[in-house]
């Protein structure tokens, strides 16, 4: 099902200023799905949701399957047409997990406030691979993966830790200074000005950018079966586990993923201790056990403390 | 003052008859103005009002409708949106239509996305009052209010568009801090309307240059080109929000710019119109600054200048027409306020200033932020169904309220062929209804003061019957804790809500380090606010709640100093007497169902203090390590 819809524009993703940890961390995830998704959390106004959505339309040329917080369960999991229905036809209509699924990635605005109900059918899923729907006549289960991008405003509350856990990598939306608040201002107002325009150079640029960046993540996502993880590396990822506390094994997988991912898109030909170091925050600030139980998401000196020496050259 | 708007049908839109007001309210002007950039621009679609007279609603509704729409009278009511809006009211509308076999059934999208995807003039929303708002409607406006897309996906509907629709809201400033500043922050155009004067919507908007609302129109329809903005204009728009703003802040007022100069015809938007933005909103604009020149950039516009400052125009961005004559000009073109560019201004010529007049109030609000407010609220016990809980299923039908169509439908598919009908028939059998998430029937509120938790005195001991009544009543249970030195700023409480006493929170709360400040009175107000939202949210469902305080009574930080983060020595008794002022909010509660517990620490001096707490609160005092029970006012004494 195409996700097209009339009259939307969203910035460019090659255009969106600053936020490079945000921009990094979805390409790191395209380059190597099994990372299993990102958590974007930053206070509002920060182009969470605006990059999640341009990085689709770049990556797949439309937008990302989206659950919004009020969904209900029957377009959840799925159910019937309903006008066929009264013509007598009995037509499934898809999920959004199951769409999800053919996309690889099921994005959730404002993640921390979807309902209850909503968050439990999703983890079954996750964590099971299985989509097992027996209600209103439907009697099915298949196998479903995809990877939850989520994002949210901790201003308006936590997630449960174990979603929490489902995101594979999360990273906080950074607050810009004066330059690139004033570069992010005036490319949002040129981009609505140029959108009025029957042809735009800006617009036709900027699509070539996005396009050359996409070619360079696919390039990156051929490469990462053949990037090798040395073993100091995977031995260096356990032990700075050890060093923040991490809950849990999935922040180790997750990190020596992202550090080869990291390594495929700068063309590198095997992972080191750099890569490692470049993505641990977003692999284990999330799975601290302060964090797992509400605390806060910043990763600070203190926790660069924690692991600094291990990466000091010997 | 205003007052009552008249019905008749020749006055659709004032509050005074038009020959009392002769001369359009400057304040009035700019709020005409506001609206027709809110049509021009979908980013700018959420227009929020402060302290607008209610009656007023209605007419300045029915003033925007009509800049939308081109037509005296609007095709149909706005979208009323209140506490009691729900999500299956707002996404979808099921509609039953006269076939030619019979009814037909169909659902469509609902009133707040039906315009989306379509031409013509966009749905209006209004809110009379942004804080009594349902959680449904609040999650509604962060979802629409210039989102570049929605996505809905409710009861068999898959609608994905831009939203059309434009947003008018109002709030009393005092309340401002009460909202979550994630909606607040929706609303692009804010306005303070204290003191509005409304003339005749004709004569309103008669004022306006004739392609003003062409303009507005054509933008219904189509993107319309719009002027560029130029750096300088931006420099402009930084200085005046100040560099603490928010970013959404900065482009709404470049945006509200941006729009004056496309309705004047300009091709470029310079600081001046920043500044007449500004002063559109009420925002101080310093003289100096504002009259600074535009300089000449790629669109090659220095050579045009800006409306002199001198001029009805400057302050909102109209151009005069050759030979119009327009009363009040020397008013409506004066600065607001000439030298103060730090501070809010009121509402103009015949407005009563009687609170803080600036389009951000939030930032200078006293009231307490409401708890998650944008979550729906916690469920954990079956209670009694509420037609406002999370739609979670769908069960057959008892009576025709709450019917799930979607689900009835269904199941009257199944059926067709058996009954062999000529067309699609729906009979009672199967009908369904909603099945909601009930609410909680049982609330434990704990406010812990840290700082009296001294020597070897395990106060869980004196707290395990509250717990225990909470875990066996499935109840949910507020956390606010006070003194501790883990907090992130020791002259603020620090609360969380629970689903149930297991959440694994609630233990390392009842051990933190003592630290050195106690924030009573803030602790106070955050339990008075809790309980006060749970009644609320939750209507007769919550039968029964706890407020427990365990403290000496000694609070040592003023509400004042909580609110703004300043502590201003010497505080004598300041945190003392705000902790009681803040404690009447919970005796003048439903007692029936709210019960008050003060656990004395029994610390010395000042022991005296706990009863004078629980004397406020309502409630009993029981001592920390006996428990026992003295009535209020500590006058009695017995066993508990």
């Amino acid at each position: 099902m195409s996700r097209a819809a009339e009259g939307v524009h969203i910035l460019p993703y090659s255009r969106v200023v600053g936020q490079d940890d945000l921009k990094l961390a979805l390409e790191l995830n395209y380059v190597s799905p099994p990372i299993g998704g990102v958590l974007m959390a930053g206070a509002r106004g920060t182009a969470k949701s605006t990059l999640v959505r341009a990085f689709a339309l770049m990556v797949h040329e439309e937008l990302p399957v989206t659950l919004p917080i009020n969904a209900t369960d029957d377009r959840v999991v799925g159910g019937w047409e309903l006008d066929a229905l009264m013509r007598g036809e009995p037509r499934p209509q898809p999920g959004l997990l199951e769409e999800a699924a053919e996309k690889g990635l099921l994005y959730i605005d404002e993640v921390n406030l979807l309902d209850d109900h909503l968050v439990n059918i999703i983890l079954d899923v996750v964590s099971t691979g299985v989509l097992s729907v027996q209600r209103e006549g439907l009697a099915t289960a298949k196998q479903l993966s995809f990877g939850l991008v989520g994002t949210m405003n901790p201003e308006e509350g936590g997630l449960r830790p174990q979603l929490l856990d489902r995101f594979g990598l999360m990273v906080a939306a950074s607050q810009l200074d004066t330059d690139a608040r004033h570069r992010t201002i005036r490319t949002v107002l040129d981009f609505e000005e140029e959108l009025t325009r029957k042809e735009s150079v800006w617009l036709e640029q900027a699509a070539r950018d996005d396009s050359a960046r996409r070619d360079q993540l696919e390039r990156a996502r051929d490469r990462v079966p053949g990037t090798p993880i040395p073993e100091d590396v995977v031995r260096l990822c356990a032990r700075a586990a050890e060093r923040v506390a991490a809950v849990g094994q999935r922040g180790e997988i997750v990190a020596t993923l992202a550090a080869r991912a990291l390594a495929a898109l700068e063309g590198a030909d095997e992972v080191v201790p750099g890569h490692l170091l470049r993505v641990l925050p977003m692999a284990f600030r999330h799975r601290r056990p302060e964090t797992a139980h509400g605390g806060t998401f910043e990763w600070g000196p203190e926790d660069e403390s924690r692991v600094e020496d291990l990466f000091e050259p010997a | 003052m205003p007052t009552e708007p008249p019905h008749g049908a020749d006055m659709p839109a004032e509050n005074v008859p038009s020959t009392e007001v002769e001369e359009p309210d400057e304040l009035a002007v700019r709020l005409c103005h506001a609206l027709v950039c809110a049509a021009v621009d979908p980013a700018l679609s959420g227009v929020l009002l402060f302290d607008l007279e209610p009656q007023l609603l209605d007419p300045v509704a029915r003033l925007f409708a009509r800049i939308l729409t081109g037509e005296p009278r609007s095709p149909g009511p706005p979208v009323m949106l209140s506490a009691a809006s729900r999500d299956e009211d707002l996404w979808t509308r099921p509609v039953l239509q006269r076939g030619d076999d019979g009814l037909l059934f169909r659902m469509e999208p609902g009133p707040l996305i039906e315009t989306d995807g379509r031409s013509g003039p966009p749905s209006l929303v209004v809110v009379p009052d942004l804080t009594r708002l349902s959680v449904a409607g609040m999650r509604a406006a962060v979802q629409l209010l210039g989102a570049d897309v929605t996505v809905v996906e409710y009861g068999g509907l898959s609608h994905r568009a831009r939203p059309r629709a434009r947003w008018l809201a109002a709030c009393r400033s005092a309340d401002a801090g009460r909202p979550t500043g994630h909606l607040l922050d929706r609303f692009a155009l804010r306005l303070p309307a204290s003191g509005l004067r409304l003339p005749t919507a004709d004569h309103l908007l008669g004022m306006l240059p004739p392609t003003w609302l062409d303009i507005a129109r054509d933008a219904q329809d189509a993107l319309v080109p719009t002027a560029a903005v130029s750096d300088e204009a931006l420099d402009r728009v930084h200085e005046l929000l100040g560099p603490e703003s928010n970013m959404r802040r900065e482009l709404s007022l470049a945006r509200l710019a941006r729009a004056l100069a496309t309705l004047d015809g300009e091709g470029t938007a310079t600081s001046e119109h920043c500044a007449a933005a500004a002063r559109l909103m009420g925002l101080a604009v310093a003289e100096g600054a504002g009259r600074a020149e535009p300089t000449g950039d790629a669109s090659g516009s220095a050579s045009r200048s800006p409306h002199p400052s001198n001029r009805p125009s400057e302050g909102m961005g109209a151009r005069r027409q050759p030979g119009q004559d327009i009363p009040g000009a020397a008013e409506t073109g004066q600065p607001l306020l000439e030298t103060e560019p730090a501070e809010g201004v009121g509402a103009g010529r015949g407005g009563v200033q009687t609170v803080l007049a600036t389009p951000y109030p939030e930032d200078e609000a006293e009231a307490l932020r409401d708890f998650a407010p944008l979550r729906s609220p916690w469920q954990r016990t079956a209670g009694s169904a509420s037609l406002l809980g999370v739609v979670i299923g769908t069960r057959r039908a008892t009576d025709l309220s709450d019917i799930a169509h979607v689900r009835t439908v269904r199941e009257a598919a199944v059926h067709q062929r058996i009954r062999r009908t000529k067309r699609f028939t729906v009979s009672p059998v199967d009908l369904h209804s909603h099945v909601r998430a009930s609410s909680p029937e049982h609330m434990l509120v704990l406010l812990l003061d840290h700082t009296c938790r001294g020597g070897d005195w395990d106060w869980q001991d004196t707290l395990t019957p509250f717990l225990e009544w909470a875990y066996t009543r499935r109840g949910a249970v507020h956390i606010i804790e006070v003194g501790s030195a883990e907090t992130g700023n020791e002259l603020r409480a620090e609360s969380f809500a629970a689903r149930s006493v297991l959440d694994p929170r609630i233990l390392p709360a009842l051990y933190r380090p003592v630290g050195r400040a106690s924030p009573l009175a803030d602790g106070v107000e955050q339990a008075v606010q809790a309980l006060r939202r749970s009644f609320r949210q939750h209507g007769n469902s919550l039968t029964e709640a706890w407020l427990v305080v365990v403290t000496d009574g000694r609070g040592n930080v003023p509400l004042r100093a909580s609110r703004t983060g300043r502590l201003r020595s010497p505080v004598g008794t300041e945190g003392v007497e705000d902790t009681l002022k803040a404690a009447a909010g919970v005796s003048a509660m439903d007692r029936t169902r709210l019960r008050v517990a003060v656990i004395d620490a029994g610390r010395e001096p000042y022991g005296s203090l706990p009863f004078s707490l629980a004397e406020a609160l309502g409630g009993a005092v029981l001592e920390g390590p006996s428990t026992r029970v003295r009535t209020r006012g500590g006058g009695g004494a017995g066993e508990r």
